[in-house]
Parts: structure tokens; C-alpha cells; sequence
């Protein structure tokens, strides 16, 4: 299991009985989730668990129907520019305008972030080099790989140095290098002392890389898996088969069990 | 607030849609009036010349910048409406909406950010459109006139696209509330489409979408003369309308 930084511990961003449906589908049913400073926290769950919804929700994307959300103790809606300008997020799709070079896509998302011209561009120079995105720094994002075009959607999420950033899937799309990659970012990330949300099906990969996974299910968190033990997919079909059970619904039979 | 626009600006000067619409404004516009004079000039009794009659009544600076009104009426207005449904649609049709969320700078700050370098743009390319069309007029061997006849006859184009790109504003709105370009450029598409039934019906220059066009001469002078300033001021109460809305609707829109 890896180790939490030492700045871990305070409540970042929290979330308090969110709850979120669309129609006749309960999204998100009345969720706790606590976000800490030096602490990678992962989300994992099937398709249609919640995941997005919630992750929406911890940043003001969707409103939620009750409950409510705490950025650095204070409630979304009386954020100040100063709460929003230590966020960094990637939520589905990656901020990568096609007619802007890459560099000019982070340089974009640090300015938005706050940061001046100046600190801007060294910044992005930074996080484009971390991301091993350099060969294609001013090429634009049109022509990148759908793998490349995800790194700008992190590099830009990470450039302005965030105090809390949240991720979805972050390694869809990439090939092995680039998980590594992604996983040593997120790393250095939380010794420095940011929090990390991040949601991913891969259960191995977060396994490596998170100091605490959370199991959603149906709109709900589930348990919790230890990163450290042992046959980590099969602990996470256990529990969402547990949660399934009262409702006789259609789940995949563990692997290793057919 | 300076970060949004510079941004805003960089991303519609690298669209290749709002280089097309530039094209159009700057180019296509006044060479198409410049065409129309010319066969106008050369007289004769041809089909073309005979059709040309029917637009142009006289071969002075202010029938030849006149026409370009004219066509800026709806040329203009399609033009800019497309920019103004691309530059605030595209966020919802490429998925970037996301991004523009959890931000130190507001969405509705953002909003007015992409309202405002519309609003530059279409008065710049609308002077430089005008521009072109003086060079192709001087080529063109007008009547006589002097520098300050020329300026005073270009107000009437400058004007006309000035009105006809606030009276797009509106389509931001569209583009925002329906997630895509597309239900801008439809009701784009519609805009134009009640304009002519409306002028039709005799609701002339009230209907602020109407008033440019009528005021340049489109359903002749006598129409025109009776256009009053209250008319023509109607279409900066709707791109501020237009666009206090889009800003609001940013404000408190959702990610879907």
C-alpha cells in the first residue's frame, strides 16, 4: 500500500448525504466522501455505479438534490475565486481545443486557473515535460492520439500545481508508458501535498497507486477495498455482488469463480 | 476577466469556421457588389446589366456602398450567426463545457468574454470589408467624389453590419440552451425566414430584425426614409438582451 504523505489528513472536499437523480434514475443516493490533503482517493465501481455523477457533483457540475459539498469548509456555491483556482479536474472530456497547439491548451487552462502570463507559460512548459508530451508541445491538438490528447487533459488539470484535483478514467486511451506516466504524476502530485479523487476500472492500477479505494455501486458507496491486500478484483466483485444481491439484478460472475 | 477574453480571442482567431465567415465578410461581400456595379457600368442591354437595374439605380459612392448594406443585411447576419452559434455551441458539441467549470473566473464571465470578441470581430471585419469595397470602387471609376463623401456614404454598411451583428447575439442563447451550433444555425436559419414573412405582413422596421435591411434600402427608398432611429436602436437592446441571457443561462447551466 503506498504511503500517505505527511500533509495528509485535513478535509479538502468533502461531500455530506449528496444525492442526485435524473428522471426516474437515482444517480447518486446520498453519498459521504472526504477528500484529504497527500492522500490518492480512488473511485472504482462498474459502468452506471455513479462514479461521473459524483465526481460532477464535487465540483459544481451538477447540483445536488440534497446534501451539499464542502470545498476547503465551505459550501460550492460561496467558493471563493481562490477555493476554485487550487482545483485541477479531467472529467470525461479533456480541455484540448483541436485548433490550438498543446501548449497553448495548458497555457489556456493555467491563465483560467489564475495564473499570470508569464507563470502561465513556465508552468505549462513543466507539466507538458512531465507528461512526456514535449515532441508534440506545438502541434495542435487536433492531430493527437486519442492517449496524447487524454495527457493534455491531465497536464492541464495539474499545471497550476492544484491543492485538490479530480480524475476521471484518467488513463483511458493510453498505452502502457503513459499509465506510468499518469501514476508517477498523480504521485508526485500527492507529495506535494494534493488531494486526489480518481475513478478508474483498472483495479490493479489503482491498487498500486492509491492510499484509499472506495467501491460505488448503484448510486451508493459500497466498502472500501486495502490497496495492500490481496486479490483486489475479486474483494470488489464480492462487495458489489453483496450490494446487488437484494435486487436480484445481473451480475458478472467473479473471475476464477466460472 | 482579461484571461477569458485573450483566451476567447485566441480560440476565434485559429477557427477555421470564423476564417471562412471572414472571408465572406471581407471579400466575398464587397466583390460581389463590386460585380454588381460593374455590370451596372457597362450598360448595354444584357440580361445580367437589365437584372442589375433592378438594385442599383445610379453609379455614385453611395448606390455602390449602399448595395453593400444590402447584402450585409443578410450576408452579415448569417455570417455572424454562425460564428456566434460555433464560438458558443462548440463547448457543448465538442464536450469542453466540462473544462469551463470549477474555474476561479465565472461561466457567465466567460459568457460575456465570447460575446465580446464576436462583437470586435464583427466590427473589425465589417471597417475592413468596407475597406476592400472603397479599393474595388476606386478601381471601378465611380462618379467623382471627394474623401468625405466616400467616408460618409461607407456609415451606412459600417452600420448596417454593426446592427446586424448585435441582432446575433441573441442566437448565443440558442446555441447554449439547445448544447450544439446546430439549433443556433437553425434558428438562425428561422430568424431569416421570419424576417421576409414579416416584412411581408407590413411590421417593417419594428421587427428588429428587419431594420437593417430596410434601412439599407432593401424594400426600396421610400421604406428606407421611413425607418426611424428608434428602429435602429432597437437591435442594441437585443444583443444586450441576447446576451445578459446567454451569460445567465451560463451561469447557472449544469453538465449533462
Amino acid at each position: 500500500m503506498p504511503e500517505v504523505h505527511s500533509t495528509a489528513g485535513r478535509a479538502v472536499l468533502e461531500a455530506r448525504g449528496v444525492r442526485r437523480s435524473y428522471r426516474d434514475l437515482v444517480a447518486v443516493a446520498g453519498v459521504d466522501l472526504c477528500l484529504a490533503r497527500g492522500e490518492i482517493h480512488a473511485l472504482v465501481g462498474l459502468n452506471g455505479a455513479g462514479k461521473t455523477t459524483l465526481m460532477r457533483l464535487m465540483l459544481g457540475m451538477a447540483r445536488p438534490e440534497s446534501g451539499l459539498v464542502r470545498l476547503n469548509g465551505r459550501d460550492l456555491p460561496r467558493c471563493k475565486a481562490g477555493d476554485w483556482a487550487r482545483v485541477g479536474h479531467l472529467i470525461e472530456t479533456p480541455f484540448a481545443y483541436p485548433e490550438l497547439t498543446v501548449t497553448e491548451n495548458v497555457v489556456a487552462s493555467a491563465r483560467l486557473h489564475g495564473l499570470q502570463p508569464p507563470m502561465a507559460a513556465m508552468a505549462a512548459g513543466e507539466s507538458i515535460s512531465d507528461l512526456g508530451l514535449t515532441p508534440w508541445a506545438s502541434r495542435p491538438a487536433r492531430g493527437l492520439s486519442l492517449g496524447n490528447c487524454q495527457r493534455l487533459g491531465l497536464a492541464c488539470a495539474l499545471a497550476h500545481r492544484p491543492d485538490v484535483v479530480v480524475l476521471d478514467e484518467p488513463t483511458n486511451g493510453l498505452d502502457p508508458r503513459g499509465v506510468i506516466i499518469v501514476r508517477e504524476s498523480l504521485r508526485k502530485a500527492a507529495e506535494r501535498g494534493t488531494a486526489v479523487l480518481v475513478s478508474s476500472h483498472h483495479l490493479d492500477e489503482v491498487s498500486r497507486v492509491a492510499h484509499r479505494i472506495t467501491v460505488m455501486h448503484g448510486g451508493v458507496l459500497v466498502g472500501s477495498l486495502d490497496p495492500g491486500g490481496v486479490d483486489v478484483e475479486r474483494r470488489f466483485f464480492d462487495m458489489v455482488y453483496a450490494a446487488e444481491r437484494p435486487f436480484a439484478g445481473p451480475i458478472p460472475e467473479p473471475p476464477g469463480e466460472q | 476577466m482579461r484571461a477569458a477574453v485573450a483566451i476567447e480571442w485566441l480560440k476565434l482567431r485559429r477557427s477555421r469556421v470564423v476564417r471562412t465567415a471572414t472571408a465572406v465578410l471581407v471579400f466575398v461581400l464587397p466583390g460581389s457588389a463590386a460585380a454588381f456595379m460593374a455590370a451596372y457600368l457597362s450598360g448595354g442591354d444584357s440580361q445580367l446589366a437589365a437584372k442589375v437595374s433592378t438594385v442599383l439605380n445610379g453609379r455614385t459612392w453611395a448606390d455602390y456602398l449602399g448595395l453593400i448594406g444590402q447584402f450585409s443585411s443578410v450576408g452579415a447576419l448569417l455570417a455572424v450567426g454562425v460564428v456566434v452559434c460555433w464560438t458558443f455551441g462548440r463547448e457543448f458539441s465538442d464536450g469542453t463545457i466540462g473544462s469551463l467549470f470549477a474555474l476561479p473566473i465565472s461561466r457567465a464571465r466567460i459568457a460575456w468574454a465570447k460575446g465580446l470578441v464576436v462583437l470586435y470581430w464583427g466590427l473589425a471585419t465589417s471597417i475592413l470589408g468596407v475597406l476592400v469595397a472603397v479599393l474595388l470602387g476606386l478601381a471601378l471609376a465611380l462618379d467623382a467624389a471627394g474623401g468625405a463623401e466616400i467616408a460618409q456614404a461607407a456609415m451606412m454598411p459600417v452600420g448596417v453590419a454593426t446592427l446586424t451583428t448585435l441582432l446575433a447575439l441573441p442566437l448565443a442563447l440558442v446555441a447554449s440552451a439547445g448544447r450544439g451550433y446546430l439549433p443556433g444555425v437553425g434558428a438562425l436559419l428561422a430568424i431569416v425566414v421570419v424576417t421576409q414573412i414579416v416584412t411581408a405582413l407590413g411590421a417593417g422596421a419594428w421587427f428588429p430584425w428587419a431594420a437593417p435591411g430596410l434601412w439599407s434600402g432593401l424594400g426600396g427608398a421610400e421604406l428606407a426614409a421611413q425607418v426611424t432611429p428608434l428602429q435602429l436602436a432597437m437591435p442594441y437592446l437585443v444583443g444586450a438582451l441576447g446576451m445578459s441571457l446567454a451569460a445567465w443561462w451560463w451561469k447557472h447551466c449544469e453538465v449533462v
